[in-house]
Formats: structure tokens, C-alpha cells, sequence
């Protein structure tokens, strides 16, 4: 025992060190290189000028942690998408409800007959919204003839408790103000019926809910954390570049555009031919010749191979550029400086 | 890399190429990229459509597999092009059936009767678990309330005509005497089945339902709401407590209400509960947005919600076909709290083991 208490405990103090010097302020920092615009900022401008953009946008970022753009559903396809479920579970629960009121009829009570009713309503409701969410991803037959889809929120997976969740809110949403409305209705009494006016307020503010908020989530979404969104089909069109080229442009001549211009003229060379798809191109192509100082002379009928010519070296030119690190946005914005 | 991958400046000038005849040709590095990859994305999109039409279990196993690397595959893609393609169209394909493709991989993956069993096996006891302040919060509150009814109503019968709604108090006022409570509410002969239904359709749409619906969506307006409307239902029970106390039915009483009360009251509980989680996660935000921290707990509120709705289905058919059907009190007694037993049983205990 006294060896231990003799013995040292722990190694000995340190020599207590010299104070450091002050660190010498640092250097400032060079500015950051200016954010390269998101690809889906431009194609939300270019999608603009063609008036096919009339959804709202959002981004969830899925788990391999890319960014993806997602359409916010519109009140109309919800509506309707709603409608087309709601007529199809009325039906379903008319088909349950004809034995059961066979039998109400033979014994002659209408009590039962209620009950039963509001009781398969309410379990076949349900089941339905919550079934064809779980089994067909996030789709009912509504969703899927108007092209819906419910998603979560943040990007991750739909999870079965978040598809009930959303769909019992849809109870309770809709249990509430018809609740408040039998209540209402039972009251009779002089002056102001408050309780028809807290009514008004609810049910003015579960309507209105989708509309208040930006992701145009109801009640079940917001606590869910989902949302609707409309997810139409694209197809892949065939590729504009051409390999060989009957046209060569300068450098100086493509500077002209940017990239906005450049996706603007593949929407125009895309368009299905037409008398007026014509006449656009050869207005565009005169405009893009007075700019890049064309002065070669073009007859009419090589208008379109021009264009796909300059499609072609406008968008090399550009993708080179853009690889360097010099995006160009659109016409307006400054060349990159040579180096 | 090949040298005929870089874009060449003399190409795209080449004014001189262009003079000798020979038409100059250009490559460019996203036409190439889109060559190298187009036939992987076309598989992709016909996956994702057989899925989308005809459900996962369309797919052969072998696609199956095929799946999760062909959107991987497109996802990668999908950056790659951003970077250094400016083909809009070829963008807005890809972002699309990458989305698309996201939705197959990343959708629901469980059955719709599997989800339902693991709803109630797993998330809802872990749900109304993890809110345990909360409810001990309402149950505080409700017993003040009941405690509050009883004293006033106690010393002073007219309470019971200021504490409970005509309509709710069905002619029990101060005036009833002992003998038609015993007769006309405690130990009312049974009424029969269609009786019994529409006292549970009643049920349904009753007071308590409202209240206790109401009590879960007002949780949205900070909680307060939630919190007197609990205390309200504990004032209007504790008066009518006090009312059979007065005329010595005080333990009748209790065994009549046991019955569907330990399923009813459960249900104010945890649906008020659940208000009151979500106004806490509005209160409360941390460091996340309101909006974005009611989704992030808001599914736990909406499960105490769905516990709460299946507590008063319960209740509801127990009013209307046990109450009146069971006419001994020591055995209403044993219904009532057996039942009770069997709530706090599930919500404490299951799906504890196999966390999910």
C-alpha cells in the first residue's frame, strides 16, 4: 500500500509554455466565381416565352443527393382527380350498401340502416385512398387518369404511415366542419349564431388551406409531409446537332448568343413543319443574320439548314465555354473575357 | 478521350475548310455523351412504364435488378448532362424520367394490407409512446376539470345547469331524483339491436367525437383551445358525478360510464394529446421551419389522431351494445377497466420489441 501512495501519480507538470504569438490577420479572401445558373432556371425562362410552363415548380433533392424539379399539381387537377375517386367509392360503397338495404327492408329499420351505411362509408373510403396509394405509388385511379402522384416532401420514400396519415386527416378535415355543420344546424336561437359563423370561418379555412400555402398542400399533406404533384410523360426527341456542316460561323459570330437563345431557336427548330413554323423560322433567321453580320447571301429554302448549322456550332461554341467555366446565360449577358 | 472528342476551334471557324469543299464536321461532346447513354434511358423508360401501368410485379426479376442501376445510371446522367449539355430538350427528358424512375424505386414498397399491419403493430403504439408528457398534460387537465365539476357541482346543484348543455344533459338536472336515474339511465332495460346501432351511429356523430376531433384539429391554433376544451369535458363529467354522488348512485355511476369510458375518455385523451403535439411542433420549431417541422413530427399528431379514432369506434360500439346489455355493476366494473387494461396494454407494450 505504501509503495502505491509513494509512487508518482501521473507524469510530472509540464514547464508551462511561452505565450504564442498573435497570428498575422489573414489574407482576404478572393472573391467566389459567380453561380453557375441551375439548369432548370433556364429552362423555366425558355419554357416561359412558349407559355408551357403553368405549373408552379419546386426541388426535391432525391437520396443519391440530386436535385430534381417536380410540377405542383393544380387546384383543377386535384379537383378533378378527386372527383373521378369520389364517384368511383360512391359507387363501390352503393354496390356493399344493396344487400344491406335488402335486408333493411325486409326487417323494417332504419337505424341500422344509417349506421351501417356511415360505417362501410367510412371503411370503404378509406381503405380505397389508402390501398391504391400503397400499391400503385402514390396514385388512385383519380391521380392516375389526371397523371398525380403524391410524393414526400424532402425527397425520401413514401412511407405507409405517411399515405394513412394523409388519408385519415382527410377524416377529420372533412369530419370537423360537417360536425360543426349538424351542430350548427340544431341550434335555433335570435341574434348572431355564432356557432354558424365559426363554421363559415372553418370551413373557409380548410378550403382555403391548399390555397394559402405554396406547396398547395390540405391539411393531411401538411402534417404528412407530402405533397401532390403532376408528373406528365416526356418523350426524347431526336438529337438537332448536325455532323456535317454546310455553314461555318466565327467565333465573333457565335459570341452573339447565349444559352437562353440557343435553347429558344431548338424549341422553333423542333416545332412540327408548318406554313407558319416557316415563317417564324425565316423571321429568325433574318434577325440571328443581321446580328452575327451574315452577309453571304441565303436563299429561302436553305433557311432551315442554316439554322440547324447554327444550332449546331452555337451550341458547341457554347458547351465548350460552359466546360471552361464561362457560362453565358443569354444575349444580354457579358461576353467571356479572353484569357 | 479522343482528339476527335475536343471541339476544335479551326472546326467551328474553319472558313478555310469550308473554301477547299470538303464540309467540315463537328463533334461535340454531349451528342456523344447522349449516343454513349441513350439506350440505357430508353430501358430505363420502359421499365418505369410497365411499372407505372401495370405495377411492380410486372417486371421479370432480372428487370427487377436492372432497375435500381438504370435509374442510378440516369440520375448520373442527368448531372452529367446538366454540366455540360445545353440540349433542352434532352434535359427535361432526363430530369423527368429520372423523377419518374425516383418514384418507382423509392415508392411504397410494402403491401397495402402489410402497411396497414405494420401501422398498427409498430407506428401507432411507438407514435403515442413517444408522446407521453403530452398526454400526461391533457390527463392533468382533464382531471382537474372533473375535479373542478365535482366540488362546485357538490355544494351547489344549479352548477349542473351552467356546466352542462341542455341537450347533453338530457332532463338530469338538479330536480331528478335517485329513482329515476336508477331506472331511466343507470339500469334502462336494453333497447334492442336497431336501438343499439343508432345509439352507436349517434355515437359517431356525438358530442364526444366533436369534441374530441376538435380538440386534434385546434392543436393548430397554439394548443390553448385544446387544453380548456379537455378541461371542459372533465368539468361536465365531474358534474354529473356530483349529481349521482348527492343521491348515494356515485359508485353505479362509475361502473355505467367504465364501461365505454375507459375507451371514450382514452380517446380525448389521446386525440386532445395529439393537438397538443402539434402545437408544440408549431410552438416550438427548433431549427427547422414551423411548416417544415409539423411535417417532419406532424405524421406522429395524425397517428395519436387515427389511435383516437379507433378508441372512439370502440367506445362507440360498447355504448350501444354492452351498456345497457350488462345491468350488474361489479361486472360493468370489470368490462370497463378490463378494456382500459387492454388500451394501455397495446399502447405501452406493442411493437416494442422489433423496432422498425
Amino acid at each position: 500500500m505504501m509503495s502505491v501512495q509513494d509512487a508518482p501519480r501521473g507524469p510530472p507538470p509540464l514547464p508551462s509554455l511561452p505565450p504564442l504569438p498573435p497570428l498575422p490577420p489573414l489574407p482576404p479572401l478572393p472573391p467566389l466565381p459567380p453561380l453557375l445558373p441551375l439548369p432548370s432556371a433556364l429552362e423555366e425562362r425558355a419554357s416561359r416565352v412558349f407559355g408551357d410552363l403553368r405549373r408552379q415548380r419546386r426541388e426535391i433533392v432525391t437520396p443519391e443527393g440530386v436535385p430534381v424539379t417536380v410540377q405542383i399539381a393544380d387546384y383543377g387537377e386535384r379537383l378533378a382527380a378527386f372527383s373521378i375517386d369520389f364517384a368511383i367509392w360512391t359507387l363501390l360503397s352503393l354496390l356493399i350498401y344493396l344487400p344491406v338495404f335488402l335486408i333493411i327492408f325486409r326487417t323494417g329499420g332504419s337505424l341500422i340502416a344509417i349506421s351501417i351505411a356511415l360505417f362501410i362509408g367510412f371503411i370503404v373510403r378509406n381503405l380505397y385512398f389508402i390501398y391504391f396509394e400503397l400499391a400503385w405509388q402514390g396514385s388512385t385511379p383519380g391521380k392516375r387518369v389526371i397523371g398525380l402522384r403524391v410524393i414526400d416532401r424532402r425527397g425520401g420514400p413514401l412511407l405507409p404511415s405517411a399515405v394513412i396519415a394523409r388519408n385519415l386527416t382527410r377524416e377529420v378535415e372533412m369530419f370537423i366542419p360537417l360536425g360543426i355543420l349538424l351542430e350548427g344546424g340544431r341550434s335555433v336561437g335570435g341574434g348572431v349564431d355564432w356557432s354558424q359563423l365559426s363554421t363559415a370561418v372553418w370551413l373557409l379555412f380548410f378550403a382555403a388551406l391548399p390555397a394559402i400555402n405554396r406547396d398547395r398542400m390540405r391539411g393531411g399533406d401538411l402534417i404528412a409531409g407530402t405533397m401532390v404533384i403532376a408528373l406528365p410523360r416526356l418523350a426524347l426527341s431526336s438529337d438537332l446537332v448536325e455532323r456535317a456542316m454546310q455553314f461555318t460561323f466565327t467565333p465573333q459570330q457565335l459570341k452573339a448568343y447565349g444559352a437562353f437563345e440557343l435553347q429558344v431557336l431548338e424549341e422553333l427548330l423542333r416545332r412540327p413543319p408548318s406554313a407558319e413554323t416557316t415563317q417564324v423560322l425565316d423571321e429568325v433567321c433574318d434577325k440571328i443574320c443581321r446580328k452575327i453580320g451574315w452577309t453571304d447571301s441565303l436563299p429561302r429554302r436553305e433557311v432551315t439548314a442554316f439554322l440547324r448549322d447554327f444550332y449546331t456550332a452555337e451550341r458547341a461554341y457554347l458547351e465548350r465555354e460552359q466546360l471552361f467555366g464561362k457560362t453565358r446565360a443569354d444575349k444580354y449577358a457579358k461576353p467571356a473575357a479572353p484569357p | 478521350m479522343t482528339q476527335a472528342d475536343l471541339i476544335d476551334e479551326a472546326r467551328i471557324a474553319g472558313p478555310g475548310v469550308s473554301a477547299s469543299g470538303a464540309k467540315p464536321e463537328l463533334v461535340l461532346k454531349s451528342s456523344e455523351f447522349r449516343k454513349g447513354r441513350e439506350e440505357g434511358w430508353r430501358e430505363l423508360e420502359n421499365l418505369v412504364q410497365r411499372v407505372e401501368r401495370r405495377g411492380v410485379r410486372s417486371l421479370t426479376l432480372d428487370e427487377l435488378q436492372q432497375l435500381p442501376m438504370l435509374y442510378r445510371a440516369a440520375l448520373s446522367s442527368l448531372s452529367v448532362a446538366r454540366t455540360i449539355a445545353l440540349d433542352r430538350n434532352l434535359l427535361l427528358y432526363l430530369e423527368n424520367l429520372a423523377l419518374r424512375a425516383y418514384l418507382v424505386v423509392y415508392g411504397p414498397r410494402v403491401g397495402a394490407f402489410e402497411g396497414l399491419r405494420a401501422f398498427f403493430v409498430y407506428d401507432l403504439p411507438a407514435a403515442v409512446r413517444a408522446a407521453r408528457w403530452h398526454i400526461l398534460i391533457v390527463t392533468i387537465a382533464l382531471l382537474l376539470g372533473v375535479a373542478a365539476g365535482f366540488l362546485l357541482t357538490v355544494q351547489d346543484e344549479a352548477w349542473m345547469t351552467a356546466l352542462v348543455p341542455a341537450d347533453l344533459a338530457g332532463g338530469r338536472g338538479p330536480s331528478v331524483t335517485a329513482a329515476e336515474l336508477r331506472s331511466k339511465e343507470l339500469f334502462a332495460p336494453w333497447p334492442g339491436a336497431a336501438e343499439a346501432f343508432g345509439i352507436f351511429a349517434n355515437v359517431l356523430f356525438s358530442h364526444n367525437t366533436l369534441v374530441g376531433l376538435l380538440s386534434f384539429g385546434l392543436g393548430l391554433a397554439a394548443g390553448i383551445p385544446t387544453l380548456l376544451l379537455t378541461l371542459y369535458q372533465g368539468l361536465t363529467l365531474g358534474a354529473f358525478l356530483a349529481l349521482h354522488y348527492n343521491r348515494g348512485l356515485a359508485v353505479d355511476f362509475l361502473g355505467w360510464i367504465s364501461i365505454h369510458g375507459t375507451s371514450e375518455l382514452g380517446a380525448l385523451i389521446l386525440l386532445s394529446a395529439g393537438g397538443l403535439v402539434i402545437a408544440d411542433k408549431i410552438l416550438f420549431p427548433g431549427r427547422y421551419s414551423r411548416v417544415e417541422n409539423l411535417a417532419l413530427h406532424g405524421r406522429q399528431a395524425a397517428m395519436m389522431g387515427v389511435g383516437g379514432v379507433l378508441m372512439l369506434f370502440v367506445a362507440g360500439v360498447l355504448e350501444g351494445g354492452f351498456r345497457q346489455l350488462v345491468q350488474s355493476t361489479p361486472l360493468r366494473f370489470a368490462i370497463g377497466l378490463g378494456i382500459g387494461a387492454l388500451w394501455l396494454i397495446y399502447y405501452s407494450r406493442c411493437g416494442r420489441r422489433e423496432p422498425k
